[in-house]
């Protein structure tokens, strides 16, 4: 009998290692990660907007069909990543994710000025130039910096009215999705 | 090795019961550990931190990837009714109380896999800004087959669902705008 108890108790401390493990080991190897659709539909360096899911449809990223999506992948070793665009006062959002999904930063444009969208997007080289102040920066861009080269951002706009997605879509279709370095507000090396 | 053979099944059934299903229930609605839990709803809570745990990171590994961020807003899910039933496709629930403050909300009905269980030619979500409310500024919100008036999410099939409740520019988790514990009851009318 006390065997059998040891046998048991024993099976419960090992499915626990098998549950601690399986937990660790699964970020390891991702099954479908956004990263892994977006690298199929989004070249990097290129504003897309997410098909709107519809019933019946398949919905894997799980988007809400109230809202518009924009998406933006980034390599950081191409130069500082940098998302802008003007946008209107209705809901907005943008979210920065490193390959696994894991949010590097995120705000919404209640916290922005105008509805001006403007996000610089940096590996922890390109922030210590910044911070050694090598690099000129434009006033008003948000800095966000990421430990890795492989980013994507996703952009959220909400239209008042579902009629109105494919207006909304279209705005966001037009956001400047580049490096520092080929915008407008160019990247400056200080001698 | 005539006692081997029950001590040594009992150890690995324990071992494989406990691993799996401690993994399983901890990663589906993260039920035990890992997600939030109040009432029938539950939220990844670090789903959209840039510091998850290893519950969330592994949860962000089976293809949950486009999160919310923190400073975006917060996602609740329910698969199970204030009685602890899972929710059925051809049963009618009624979603009743009041909500946290958030610049809006909607509601959806998916299957687990994310995809719309709304007919083609109805609504697929609830919007708070479309929304009748009740004279005290509570919610009641229909969703089944059976045809309702007023707030009513028309779904179809027989098979398990979810409800899915997100709040985009919550304050909630910021301590502002309510508490986490002020989500709708969903109780089941009929099926």
């Amino acid at each position: 009998m006390s065997k059998t108890f040891l046998a048991l108790f024993a099976g419960v401390l090992f499915g626990l290692i098998i549950h601690l493990s399986i937990i660790l080991l699964l970020p390891l190897f991702p099954s479908t990660n956004a990263w892994k659709i977006f690298a199929k539909i989004a070249p990097i360096g290129e504003v897309i907007i997410l098909e709107r899911p519809l019933p019946g449809e398949a919905n894997i990223l799980r988007l809400d069909p109230e809202l518009a999506y924009a998406v933006c992948r980034y390599d950081l070793s191409n130069g500082p990543g940098l998302l802008s665009g003007q946008l209107t006062s209705d809901f907005w959002s943008v979210g920065v994710f490193d390959k696994n999904g894991v949010t590097i930063f995120s705000t919404t444009g209640s916290s922005s000025i105008n509805n001006h969208l403007q996000v610089g997007i940096f590996n922890p080289a390109q922030t210590r130039l910044l911070a050694e102040q090598q690099l000129g920066m434009q006033e008003g861009l948000i800095i966000v910096e990421a430990p890795r080269n492989q980013v994507f951002v996703v952009v959220r706009y909400a239209p008042p009215y579902p009629q109105m997605w494919e207006r909304y879509s279209k705005v966001l279709s037009k956001l400047n999705c580049s490096y520092l370095s080929d915008s407008s507000a160019p990247l400056e090396i200080n001698e | 090795m005539k006692n081997f053979t029950p001590k040594f099944l009992i150890f690995l059934l324990s071992a494989l019961i406990v691993g799996l299903g401690l993994t399983y229930y901890s990663l589906n609605d993260g039920r035990f550990i890992g997600a939030y839990q109040w009432g029938s709803w539950s939220a990844w809570l670090k789903a959209g931190s840039p510091k998850p745990d290893p519950y969330t990171k592994a949860f962000l590994a089976l293809g949950h990837s486009v999160q919310l961020g923190r400073g975006e807003g917060i996602q609740f899910i329910a698969q199970r009714d204030e009685n602890g039933d899972l929710l059925m496709r051809n049963c009618n629930y009624i979603l009743k109380g009041d909500t946290p403050v958030a610049a809006f909300w909607t509601l959806r009905a998916t299957s687990f896999e994310g995809n719309s269980v709304t007919p083609n030619n109805a609504k697929q979500n609830i919007h708070s800004s479309r929304l009748a409310r009740n004279n005290d500024g509570t919610i009641t919100i229909f969703i089944g087959p059976k045809n309702r008036t007023g707030n009513w999410l028309e779904i179809h099939g027989k098979d398990l669902f979810e409800i899915v409740l997100t709040f985009y520019d919550a304050p909630i988790l910021a301590g502002f705008g309510g508490n986490i514990e002020q989500m709708p009851s969903i109780i089941k009318e009929s099926c």
